[in-house]
């Protein structure tokens, strides 16, 4: 076997060594992020505990943090709290929103849910799970942020704790809601 | 009354065709949705498809597939749609395009390449193998001297 040949064979071990690396050990919760920098879908719903309809279409040109939960799910009251916190942190700020999206789930339960765990901003009711696939979710909990020209900026599949809570506030939230942007564009109708 | 029987008698054999007529497009549509859902990954389970798995998300992905069925979306039109969401991910059989190439390609390759430094190694044995020598013969000496030992021996 010749000296080329060896190396040729190892080089293609080691690349096939990296690869069943990367999918032994990397972060199961990095899923490729299809529908990042893409037009979020247009919502619309009855409210868990108005039963008001809300709608995408009131929230253009602002920017939007969507949180998928269920009254069901352990590590949605987990993130919680931190749910709370980060609302009342942005709230004063004009073009917040933060939406939560109760997903497949009883009305009551989710209503004595947010009564337990507190609620200060709305949610809105999939109750079919049919906008939790328009955002291509996964589970529960998940979170997207929408910027003001309505393109998702952000997904994170998980609860929002520790470092995932400054990352979403420092490094995501508060330079879009820093950026100056005028043009408003449509939400994505095709779904 | 009995102006009543020529209807009661058409009714009679019109609600079952009838009946008939909606049980065949129902079937029509869960075949659509069965071939559909059989062509999609349940993103939440190990290698199963959405009409296979009874995951809570396989589920609501069929009711999906049979809501835009019934709108009456092609095929082509649904897959489309949950490949927007959820990328290459969600196909069963992944796009032949771009990096997926490698996917479909690789088995092959590794098959042909792995073959042919088998063949070039064996050949290569084979080469340097020295071609097999014939015994050497014995002398006078060393014979006598065997069969002395064999005959004490015995």
């Amino acid at each position: 076997m010749t000296r080329t040949t060896q190396i040729t064979i190892l080089v293609v071990l080691f690349a096939l060594l990296a690869l069943f690396y990367q999918g032994l050990w990397g972060d199961p919760r990095h899923i490729p992020p299809v529908l990042v920098d893409t037009p979020a879908p247009v919502f619309k719903g009855p409210n868990v505990e108005s039963g008001e309809l809300l709608s995408s279409e009131r929230y253009k040109g602002k920017v939007i943090v969507v949180n998928f939960w269920a009254s069901w799910c352990q590590e949605c009251k987990v993130e919680h709290e931190n749910l709370l916190r980060l609302y009342d942190e942005f709230k004063d700020h004009p073009e917040f929103v933060m939406l939560g999206i109760n997903y497949q789930d009883e009305i009551p339960k989710a209503r004595a849910y947010l009564q337990r765990y507190g609620s200060s901003f709305p949610h809105m009711q999939d109750v079919k799970g049919a906008l939790a696939i328009d955002f291509g979710v996964y589970g529960v909990p998940e979170t997207f942020v929408i910027d003001k020209q309505g393109i998702i900026r952000h997904k994170w599949i998980g609860p929002i704790v520790d470092n995932v809570y400054t990352n979403l506030t420092k490094n995501v939230l508060t330079p879009l809601l820093q950026r100056a942007d005028t043009q408003v564009r449509p939400y994505d109708s095709t779904t | 009354m009995f102006r009543l029987f020529p209807i009661l008698i058409v009714l009679c054999f019109v609600s079952p065709i009838a009946g008939m007529a909606k049980v065949v497009d129902e079937t029509e549509i869960d075949q659509q949705v069965r071939e559909i859902a059989k062509t999609l990954r349940c993103t939440v389970c190990q290698t199963e498809n959405i009409w296979e798995s009874g995951a809570p998300l396989a589920h609501q992905m069929r009711d999906a597939i049979r809501e835009r069925v019934m709108q009456g979306q092609s095929a082509e039109e649904i897959r489309t749609y949950f490949f927007s969401r959820y990328g290459d991910y969600i196909m069963m059989e992944p796009p032949k395009q771009g990096i997926n190439w490698l996917i479909w390609l690789a088995p092959f390759l590794l098959l042909f390449g792995g073959g042919a430094l088998l063949w070039r190694e064996v050949k290569g044995w084979v080469t340097r193998t020295p071609a097999p020598q014939p015994p050497p013969t014995l002398d006078a000496a060393s014979r006598r001297r065997i069969e002395q030992e064999l005959h004490q021996n015995k």
